[in-house]
């Protein structure tokens, strides 16, 4: 310590009489270097400091982070590092090169490595990875949308690879990220044998709403619904397999239309909700759902949201009602890759579904918004969107119809800033199964954020004016 | 259900922030020139309520931005982003004399804003609004971590930012009023100094033995956060608010103890008795407690207690031997100390001992004594226990709201600039250059 201390009075002096003090810090930081990583307290500038704004931000807010008080154009790493809800430790880092000012700007600088490249303000976010030794095939989903993520962002001197663990931190801050915005409320829906929960946005309402639906995954998926109350749309997710609280065997559907008709009445009767203001958002087998149940017409949903979904179902339908078989019983369209994971696509290809299953989209009455990762490995999305287009086409209802098509994009297209998994664990009985998903980290990221402005957009447009 | 009603859009940005952060409220989708009223209604932690309220008329493309239009009436007027948050006051029919002050800081203070129709004045809470929003303002950042210190017959909180530090560090000392108080202490941690919260007027011990502390507890408490591994020693201020100020100066000045790489103090003054003890400098001013004023409403005025300034040294700390920056903040409308008179004497010892360049003044006009973090209900008067006898008073602070939140936020901010310059930079820097504030 003292003799670094020292030598930095004779460099100082050395520069007083050397013009011109431009390469000053440049020269610091490499004697820095060279006395063997003395923590660098600054005799002559303020210590580099991290800032992130928001620091409270919603999920799909974007968050501005910048370092500064550092050397200029000098190697930094920022560094994203989480837990998950399952405690698994996820974390993100990329390469910056400093500007002459000291500073570094996420939202205006660009990444020349590390889990992306180029400008992306929230590719420390949207490019988290499971870190080094986690479990196989996870996929970030928050269970509990009550508490926020907590992110440690990092800056660390050069450019290194933050699980090596091998370079100084320079500074740190800590962000929340919330799914569930001030005020919004959460109810837990166990009426009228519905079972779902409900979010409802601060303030007196009445409110448009939403009514949330997911895939075959199953379980009760509140995240987008917790999102959806934070912008203003009363929101209720909906369980229809694979949840305790459900009737019958958990590998089954043993709910049929009169259940999503009881759901959306619920939702009608609700004395904040606007009645003739609610639409329905599916993903996967959901938009199935969403379909069959807008086209059913007991129900008039004022707009539809589509991700990635088929139009009819590969089982028959065993009864009147629509109670399907079990999902797993008719495993010919299943098809698998060489490492043996599964892909579903084949299932949803609309000449594998059963004809009384497929739903009659010329029978739609109110707008659509269909969205394609042009990626899909798990839904014959590409195929499904020609088939509706072409179907109210030839209704004369091509108005009604919008398609949003993402080169590069998977599946899973979710709220935006967060990462997407290629491929995850889907069963572990009989044996560990993973299933496919698809897309590529940057361009499912662009998807999800464009997709997730879209959906609002349209939502404010069809339920809002 | 009416359309009119679904419609209307209110945001507040960020609707998640620190207590000094700046919020925008926007409201769109009302009809041009359409009159509003924006309220906002905070319940605080004792169970009271606090509203605020302001007029406003749609500009011409439907909407009302807080930031940038003026308000036309309410508890507030004029562009004032902000002052739905200074200016809230107790609901009519509340406890008279009330002050807000956050005593649990790790949860947030939960402001609800709504919009109404038309330019009203009462009657809110029967009404439904038009839209609501909730917005939380804390006081603890991300990360920030809340440390309980009873070592060394301390009653103190430490706060430490988040990350692994080193940090500077501070010692908060609050006023005559007693208690624990570490709003402002974990505000500083959420801008990266660790901050001890320090209660020497009530502490355990003196609850307990009925014995003021005495001067060494103050330099117990510093080395606390010297001998912290997270904190770095060199790198120790002091802040200190009316009765904390003494402290700070006699500290600063005459401590062997402690060496302070700076120091603030707000709205107090350096005449005691120098080297006296707490209960010694209390009898000095009670022993010219016949000079207390009322005003018409029987508040009490404390000003005049250490007036005139006296010219005995001895009655009075040296602040000619001050060797560390100073900053010194004071609202001229002051009337429960006379900060004002005491910081142009201070001025003047300083210039005459040749340190005035350690010395930074922040004098504000028509702001009164409690000067403290910005954007809380301003209270002109509030309920006060006088600690040596007692009794319940209604202190007058002094002030006028806006000008008073104003000094406020300038204050604050220029505080967090003057302590990064001092205790993040090097203590080679020249103390003027941060006096062109």
């Amino acid at each position: 310590m003292v003799s670094a201390h020292v030598s930095m009075i004779k460099i100082r002096q050395l520069i007083k009489m050397t013009k011109p003090c431009i390469g000053v810090h440049r020269n610091l930081a490499c004697l820095h270097r060279a006395v063997g990583g003395v923590r660098w307290k600054s005799s002559f500038r303020q210590a580099p400091v991290l800032t992130a704004a928001p620091v409270r931000a919603l999920i799909d807010e974007q968050i501005c982070i910048k370092g500064s008080f550092l050397p200029p154009e000098c190697p930094v790493t920022v560094c994203a590092q989480m837990h998950s809800d399952d405690g698994d430790l996820w974390e993100a880092f990329a390469h910056y090169n400093t500007n002459a000012d000291g500073t570094v700007n996420l939202t205006k600088d660009h990444s020349v490595g590390g889990s992306y490249l180029g400008c992306e303000p929230m590719g420390l976010f949207w490019g988290l990875q499971p870190a080094p030794g986690a479990r196989e095939g996870l996929r970030l989903r928050k269970k509990n949308v009550e508490t926020p993520y907590v992110m440690l962002l990092s800056l660390l001197e050069g450019h290194v690879s933050p699980s090596k663990r091998q370079s100084t931190e320079l500074a740190a801050v800590i962000t929340e990220r919330w799914y569930m915005a001030p005020g919004v409320r959460r109810t837990e829906i166990r009426q009228d044998g519905v079972v779902g929960t409900l979010f409802l946005p601060p303030g007196p309402g009445p409110f448009p709403a939403m009514l949330d639906l997911w895939g075959m995954g199953g379980g009760l998926v509140e995240y987008r619904s917790a999102l959806l109350a934070s912008r203003g749309y009363a929101s209720l997710s909906l369980a229809y397999i694979g949840h305790k609280d459900l009737p019958g065997s958990p590998t089954r559907i043993n709910v049929g239309d009169s259940y999503f008709e009881s759901a959306f009445h619920l939702l009608q009767a609700h004395c904040q909700v606007c009645a003739d203001r609610i639409g329905i958002i599916g993903l996967s087998f959901g938009v199935y759902l969403t379909l069959r149940i807008a086209t059913k017409a007991v129900v008039k949903p004022a707009c539809l949201i589509c991700v990635n979904g088929p139009v009819g179902s590969t089982v028959k339908f065993s009864d009147p009602d629509g109670r399907t078989e079990h999902f797993e019983s008719d495993q010919k369209y299943w098809t698998y890759n060489d490492q043996g994971h599964v892909s579903f696509k084949d299932v949803s290809l609309p000449e594998n579904l059963s004809p009384e299953s497929k739903v009659k989209i010329e029978h739609l009455t109110c707008p659509l918004m269909y969205i394609v990762g042009e990626d899909d490995l798990s839904a014959s999305s590409m195929e499904t969107a020609n088939l509706i287009e072409e179907t109210l086409t030839a209704a004369g209802k091509s108005q009604l119809f919008t398609c949003l098509s993402y080169p590069g994009a998977g599946h899973l297209i979710e709220p935006p800033y967060t990462p997407n998994s290629r491929a995850s664990l889907w069963s572990v009985k009989p044996q560990k199964l993973f299933t496919l998903w698809g897309g590529h980290p940057a361009p499912h990221a662009a998807a999800q954020e464009d997709a997730w402005k879209k959906i609002l957009d349209f939502m404010e447009r069809n339920l809002r004016q | 259900m009416d359309r009119k009603q679904c419609c209307v859009k209110l945001s507040v940005q960020p609707s998640r922030g620190l207590m000094d952060e700046k919020f925008i409220i926007l409201v769109q989708n009302v009809f041009p020139g359409f009159q509003l009223t924006l309220h906002a209604l905070y319940k605080c932690d004792d169970g009271h309520s606090w509203e605020a309220f302001a007029h406003y008329t749609a500009s011409a493309i439907g909407t009302v931005n807080v930031s940038e239009d003026p308000s036309l009436g309410g508890t507030y007027s004029g562009v004032e982003p902000m002052g739905l948050l200074w200016s809230l006051r107790p609901v009519p029919g509340s406890k008279p004399w009330l002050r807000m002050r956050k005593m649990n800081v790790q949860t947030p203070m939960v402001v609800t804003i709504s919009v109404y129709p038309g330019h009203q004045t009462e009657g809110f809470l029967d009404q439904v609004s038009l839209a609501g929003v909730v917005v939380e303002r804390w006081y603890m950042a991300p990360g920030v971590r809340r440390i309980p210190i009873t070592e060394a017959g301390l009653t103190a909180t430490l706060f430490l930012p988040p990350g692994p530090g080193p940090f500077p560090g501070l010692l908060d000392l609050w006023g005559g009023g007693g208690k624990l108080v570490e709003y402002r202490s974990a505000l500083l941690a959420s801008h990266g100094f660790a901050s001890l919260a320090l209660d020497y007027l009530t502490p355990k011990v003196t609850i307990e033995t009925g014995k003021m502390v005495d001067n060494q507890y103050f330099e117990r408490a510093y080395k606390v956060l010297e001998q912290h591994p997270q904190i770095l020693s060199s790198r120790i201020a002091m802040i200190g608010l009316s009765f904390g100020t003494c402290i700070t100066f006699k500290m600063a000045v005459y401590s062997q103890v402690a060496k302070l790489r700076c120091i603030v103090c707000i709205s107090g003054s350096h005449v005691q008795p120098i080297d006296g003890s707490v209960e010694q400098i209390m009898s000095f001013f009670n022993k010219n407690a016949e000079k207390t004023r009322f005003n018409n409403e029987n508040q009490v005025i404390w000003h005049d207690l250490l007036l005139p300034i006296p010219t005995d040294p001895s009655l009075k700390v040296d602040v000619g031997q001050l060797q560390c920056p100073l900053l010194l903040v004071v609202g001229e409308d002051d009337q429960n100390w006379p900060a004002h008179e005491s910081a142009m004497d201070i001025k003047e010892m300083m210039e005459r001992a040749g340190n005035s360049h350690l010395l930074t003044l922040l004098s504000y006009p028509n702001a009164g004594h409690l000067i403290e973090p910005p954007f809380t209900p301003f209270a002109k008067a509030s309920a006060f226990r006088d600690i040596s006898s007692r009794q319940m008073l209604v202190a007058l602070w002094g002030g006028e709201t806006a000008a008073h939140s104003r000094a406020q936020e300038d204050a604050w901010r220029k505080t967090l600039v003057f302590l990064r310059a001092n205790l993040y930079a090097g203590a080679n820097t020249d103390a003027t250059s941060f006096s062109n504030l």
